[in-house]
C-alpha cells in the first residue's frame, strides 16, 4: 500500500536535480533585479513629478489623519465581517437546498445561486441604494453595502461548499449512515466538517473578495476605509500618497485574513488529514 | 452454535440497475449466531445484497425482515435499524477528521445517547479487544490498513449490533495484515455474533462459517456447509469459480 500513497504533489513535481536548481537560482536573481529596477523607476517618476514632496506626506504626521483612517478601517472590518458571516451561513443553506434532492427546492436554490454569482456586486449595491427606496424599503448605509456584498458572495460560497461536499468520499456518508446517524447528522457531523477543510483555500480567496467588494461602500456613503481615504484626498489634495497608504492597509488586512484562516484550520482539528483511508487499491 | 431464530430474512428480493437485473428473486435467512459466507465472481451482486440489508441500497420488490420486522424505509426508524446492524467496508471508511477514539464513540454518543465519559471507556475497552488501544489518539491516516479495519470493527461493535455485515473486509489489505483482521472476526464468531461475510478467504470460511452461499449473475446458485461446498461443489458455475480462485 505504501507505494501507492505517494501524494499528488510528489507525483506532479519531481525533486529538483542540479540543472533545475541552477535554473531556479538564476531565475530568482533575474526576477529580483527586474523588481528592483521597476521600483526604482516608480520612485524616480514620483520624485520627478513631485509626489514625494513633503506637502503630500506631512499630514500623515498628524494623529487626526490616522484616527480618520482608523475609523474607516473599523468601518471596513465591520462590513466585511458581517458580510462574511451572512454569506457563509447563506452559502451553506443554499448548498444544502441545492443538494437536498427535493427537486423544486433544488431548482429555486440553483436559480438564486446562479443569479448572485452572475450579477456584479456593484449592480446589487445600486439596487439596494436606489432601487429598494423607490418601493419604500429603507435601510442604513451599513446594510446597503453589507447585504449586497454578502449576497454576491453567498452564491459563490454555495458552489464552493458544494464542490467540497462532493469531494468527500461517499464511503464517509455510508459509514455514518451505517452506524445509525440520520442523514442530517451525517451531513453536519461527518461531511461538512471534511468539506470545509477541503475548501479552505477557496474560502480564503472569497473572504478577500468580500473585503475588496466593500471598497465600493462610498456609493452609499458608508464611512469605510476607502471612503475616508477619498475624503482625505480631497481635504489634503494628495492622491498618490493616500492611495498608497490605503492600499498597504488593505493588503495587510487580507494578509491577516490569510494567516487567521490558516491558523483556524490548524486549530479546528487534527493536523493530518489525508485520503489514504479511501480507495486503497 | 446457531439456533433457529431468524435475524435477517430476505424474501423474493429483486433489484435492477437500469437494464441490469442485479438481484434476482433472492431468498435468504440468516439465523441467530450464524456465520454466513457470501461468495461469487466479481459483479455477481454480493455487495449489493449486503448493502440492501441496511438499506444503503433500496430494493425494487420483495421483503427484508430484521428480527421479523420489515426494514423501515426512512427517517428515525431506519436510522435506528441501521444502528442495530453493523457494517464493515472494504475500504474501512473511518471518519477521516476524527481520532480513532472519536470514531468509536461517535455512534454511541450521537445515536444511543450514552454520556461521553462512559462512551469513551467502553470504546477503549473495544479498542483493547481489537488490539489498537495504543492508537486511540491518532487519526485514521496514521494507522496501517489492518489497524484501520480493526478500528472499523470496533466502531460497529460499539453500537452493540444484532448482526454484522462484512463486505470484503480484507481485500484491500496487504497480505501480512489480513490475518490480524480475520482473527478479530473469528473471535467475534466464537462469541456468537450473527455475521454475513462477503469474502474469498476460504480458510476463514471453512474454519468459522456455518454456511456458504454462492452467487452468480444476481442469483443464489448454491448454498451448503463450507466443507461440502468447497470439496464437492454441485454446480458447474461453482466449480469453475473455485478453480479460478484456487490459483491465488
Ligand atoms: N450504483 C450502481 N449503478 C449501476 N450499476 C451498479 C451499481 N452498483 C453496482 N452495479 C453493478 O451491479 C453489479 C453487481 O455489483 P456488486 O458490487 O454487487 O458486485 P459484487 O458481487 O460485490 O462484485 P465484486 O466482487 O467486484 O465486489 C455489477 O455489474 C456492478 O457493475
Ligand atoms: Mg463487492
Amino acid at each position: 500500500m505504501s507505494a501507492h500513497t505517494m501524494s499528488m504533489r510528489d507525483a506532479l513535481y519531481e525533486a529538483p536535480g542540479p540543472r533545475t536548481k541552477r535554473l531556479t537560482v538564476i531565475g530568482t536573481i533575474v526576477s529580483l533585479a527586474l523588481v528592483c529596477v521597476g521600483l526604482a523607476l516608480v520612485v524616480r517618476q514620483f520624485y520627478v513629478t513631485g509626489q514625494l514632496d513633503a506637502k503630500y506626506w506631512a499630514f500623515f504626521a498628524r494623529p487626526t489623519t490616522w484616527l480618520y483612517l482608523l475609523n474607516g478601517f473599523v468601518g471596513t472590518v465591520k462590513v466585511a465581517a458581517m458580510a462574511a458571516v451572512i454569506s457563509l451561513v447563506l452559502g451553506v443553506l443554499l448548498m444544502l437546498a441545492r443538494t437536498s434532492g427535493i427537486k423544486p427546492l433544488a431548482f429555486v436554490a440553483r436559480v438564486i445561486i446562479d443569479f448572485f454569482r452572475g450579477v456584479p456586486s456593484l449592480l446589487l449595491i445600486y439596487f439596494f441604494y436606489l432601487g429598494l427606496p423607490t418601493v419604500g424599503i429603507r435601510m442604513s448605509p451599513f446594510w446597503m453595502i453589507t447585504i449586497p456584498v454578502a449576497l454576491a458572495a453567498s452564491g459563490v460560497l454555495a458552489e464552493v461548499f458544494r464542490a467540497g461536499v462532493n469531494a468527500v468520499p461517499k464511503g464517509q456518508t455510508e459509514a455514518a449512515l451505517s452506524i445509525g446517524l440520520t442523514p442530517g447528522k451525517t451531513m453536519f457531523k461527518i461531511v461538512l466538517p471534511q468539506a470545509l477543510r477541503i475548501v479552505i483555500p477557496s474560502l480564503i480567496s472569497q473572504l478577500v473578495v468580500v473585503v475588496k467588494d466593500t471598497t465600493v461602500a462610498y456609493v452609499v456613503s458608508y464611512p469605510d476605509l476607502m471612503q475616508n481615504g477619498r475624503v482625505l484626498i480631497t481635504t489634503n489634495d494628495a492622491v498618490v500618497s493616500v492611495y498608497l497608504v490605503t492600499a498597504v492597509i488593505y493588503i495587510l488586512v487580507n494578509y491577516a485574513i490569510n494567516q487567521l484562516s490558516i491558523s483556524m484550520a490548524r486549530r479546528s482539528g487534527n493536523p493530518i488529514i489525508s485520503r489514504t483511508t479511501e480507495n486503497p487499491t | 452454535m446457531a439456533d433457529q431464530t431468524p435475524v435477517i430474512e430476505l424474501r423474493h428480493v429483486d433489484k435492477h440497475y437500469g437494464d441490469l437485473h442485479v438481484l434476482q428473486d433472492i431468498n435468504l435467512t440468516v439465523h441467530k449466531g450464524e456465520v454466513l459466507v457470501l461468495i461469487g465472481p466479481s459483479g455477481s451482486g454480493k455487495s449489493t445484497l449486503c448493502r440492501t440489508i441496511n438499506r444503503l441500497e433500496t430494493i425494487d420488490s420483495g421483503e427484508i425482515l430484521i428480527e421479523g420486522e420489515p426494514l423501515p424505509q426512512e427517517g428515525k426508524a431506519l436510522a435506528q435499524m441501521r444502528a442495530e446492524i453493523g457494517m464493515v467496508f472494504q475500504s474501512f471508511n473511518l471518519f477521516a477528521h476524527k481520532t480513532i477514539l472519536q470514531n468509536v464513540t461517535l455512534g454511541p454518543i450521537e445515536v444511543l445517547g450514552i454520556p461521553k465519559a462512559e462512551a469513551a471507556s467502553r470504546a477503549m475497552e473495544l479498542l483493547r479487544r481489537v488490539g489498537v488501544d495504543a492508537q486511540a489518539a491518532k487519526v485514521p491516516a496514521q494507522l496501517s490498513g489492518g489497524q484501520q479495519q480493526r478500528v472499523a470493527i470496533a466502531r460497529s461493535l460499539a453500537m452493540q449490533p444484532k448482526a454484522m455485515l462484512f463486505d470484503e473486509p480484507t481485500s484491500a489489505l496487504d497480505p501480512e495484515m489480513i490475518n490480524e483482521v480475520l482473527e478479530v472476526m473469528v473471535e467475534l464468531a466464537r462469541e456468537g455474533m450473527t455475521m454475513v461475510v462477503v469474502t474469498h478467504e476460504m480458510n476463514f470460511a471453512r474454519r468459522v462459517s456455518n454456511r456458504v452461499v454462492f452467487m452468480a449473475d444476481g442469483q443464489i446458485v448454491e448454498e451448503n456447509t463450507p466443507d461440502e461446498f468447497f470439496d464437492h461443489p454441485k454446480t458447474a458455475r461453482a466449480r469453475d469459480f473455485l478453480d479460478s480462485i484456487k490459483g491465488h
